[in-house]
């Protein structure tokens, strides 16, 4: 209401370390803000397969919304969702069924399968829709939120409270998802919405950055590194140099206030001290 | 049996026993006591039994290790000290009969899962009732429905309460804040809440917030009864039954 923002986004998909093929895979598509990042698995490369066709399905399925308003709404939706909500958790949906059938279809792709989080921004409303353990993060004012609730085995023993957050990131289960498209023909899928606020950075990330790079960490670089592409650069460098066991994707979106002159550049530099300096200009 | 517990803000983040093999900390994940800091070495330090007294040895670590805020490079351990390594602090336990910790053994029962893969319902199902009924008692009896509240005691809002429905809740004179502050010279946002899987957190905004007249230095828990005062407002955090 009021406050105009910019949205800034980059992402940075890396091979890691060990592997030797890519599983992971994302998009942005600028003209929507929509984000989307996938992680794939299966042997040989019917992990890439999975991830790239998650991708695609979900990229063309908001494409499609967008310009047809009655575009069809699939899975359970919650009535005070709004349309783009109701169409991304749709093309999750979607997605899910197009890499089940091919699995099908295919005795080879069997066990194929992928993660999906996907957030697409309108103006201050940022939805949200996840199946698997890549997860969405928001650093707000210093603060770093995961949005996402994994959906592996480990997560929900952390829940349960059966484990302690520092157990689950020895164990040795991590690997064990609970959720993931393609495995089932009709799945969960999870979705909300969030206000987004100036100066808001939100991160989609896959496990291959989240299991080597601590919270702490994420927090610092994020907000260290104001360039979006440079951040996510930088995140996936950590993770290497800690050795990349697994394929490292980082995708960064940042909100900024629509400056109004060259000194809004100098506020938004500025740190704690001179934080309220930064809302004393009307909108 | 005597054991380590690593502690992280006063609350026990792992514990290990100490037996006849040497324990192992670093940052390094091959260690018995892993510490995720990048101020810890990757093999910082290890603790022993030597004629029956418990030691600990430095590894030539780059930031040191310090028993009860001395850096030592070889101690002897009693009851109570406290090792310092990075930001984190282990507690020794020389004696007693702690419980030897639920993972112990599980390391080397479950094989290794490198690649990623999907539990299948019948498997997911089986795993899930395990760990439901192990975690039962200490999950579901505080499970009952409790709405998080905040009361305005002081101050100029829009509303006198608010009850928080949203994961992210900002106060401030934003339009799209949650409490939203009346009044010139009010922050956009000033402080936020937060809800996590363990509770609600309050953090900084534009503004640092106090906690019943304690400024907070990062996110912090928010209990039932607590007073949170930011930008000339003041609000009372309750559970409502």
């Amino acid at each position: 209401m009021g406050v105009r923002v910019r949205i800034a986004s980059g992402g940075v998909s890396d091979v890691g370390r060990v592997r030797t093929n890519n599983e992971d895979c994302y998009k942005i598509v600028e003209r929507l803000n929509l984000f989307v990042l996938s992680d794939g698995m299966g042997g040989e490369v019917h992990g890439e397969i999975a991830s790239a066709m998650a991708v695609e399905t979900v990229v063309k399925h908001c494409l499609d919304a967008e310009t047809n308003p009655a575009a069809q709404v699939i899975g359970a939706v919650q009535p005070y969702w709004s349309a783009r909500t109701k169409h991304l958790a749709t093309a999750v949906h979607l997605a899910n069924r197009t890499i089940f059938k091919a699995a099908e279809k295919n005795p080879d792709h069997r066990g194929m399968g992928a993660t999906l989080t996907a957030a697409w921004i309108d103006g201050a409303k940022l939805s949200i829709a996840h199946v698997g353990d890549s997860r969405a993060y928001l650093l707000r004012s210093g603060s770093l939120l995961q949005l996402t609730r994994d959906h592996s085995l480990v997560a929900e023993q952390v829940r349960r409270g059966i484990l302690t957050a520092a157990e689950a990131e020895e164990s040795t289960m991590q690997s064990v998802l609970l959720r993931a498209l393609g495995a089932q023909a009709a799945i969960e899928v999870d979705a909300e919405e969030h206000t987004l606020f100036p100066r808001d950075v939100l991160l989609l990330c896959s496990d291959g950055l989240t299991r080597m790079v601590t919270e702490p960490e994420i927090a610092g670089t994020l907000q260290a590194e104001t360039d979006p592409t440079r951040a996510a650069e930088k995140l996936v460098a950590l993770a290497n140099e800690r050795g990349g066991p697994d394929n490292i994707t980082a995708l960064t979106v940042r909100l900024e206030k629509d400056s109004k002159g060259w000194f809004s550049w100098l506020r938004r530099g500025t740190h704690k001290n001179l934080g309220s300096n930064g809302s004393a200009g009307g909108n | 049996m005597p054991k380590l517990s690593l502690m992280f803000e006063n609350k026990i983040m792992k514990e290990v026993p100490v037996g006849s093999r040497p324990i192992t900390i670093g940052r390094s994940p091959d260690n018995d006591l892993p510490v995720d800091n990048l101020a810890v070495s990757n093999h910082h330090a290890k603790v022993y039994f030597e004629a029956g007294r418990m030691v600990i040895e430095d590894l030539d670590s780059l930031n040191g290790t310090f028993v009860n805020d001395l850096r030592v490079e070889r101690a002897t351990l009693h009851d109570g000290d406290n090792i310092h390594i990075g930001k984190h602090k282990i507690k020794v336990d020389t004696g007693g009969d702690a419980p030897v910790p639920w993972d112990s053994g599980r390391k080397t029962a479950a094989p290794r899962i490198d690649e990623t893969m999907v539990l299948d319902t019948k498997e997911r199902r089986q795993m899930l009732q395990q760990a439901a009924a192990m975690g039962e008692s200490m999950q579901f009896a505080s499970a009952r429905m409790k709405v998080p509240t905040l009361v305005v005691l002081g101050g100029q809002t829009d509303q006198k309460e608010y009850v928080l429905t949203n994961k992210l809740t900002v106060i401030g004179k934003s339009a799209m804040a949650t409490v939203r502050l009346k009044g010139w010279f009010k922050p956009q946002m000033a402080a936020q809440i937060n809800q996590r899987d363990d509770g609600y957190y309050l953090g900084p905004g534009d503004k640092v917030p106090n906690i019943n007249g304690t400024p907070i230095s990062g996110p912090v828990r928010l209990n039932d009864g607590d007073l949170v005062e930011v930008s000339g407002v003041r609000l009372n955090f309750i559970f409502r039954e």
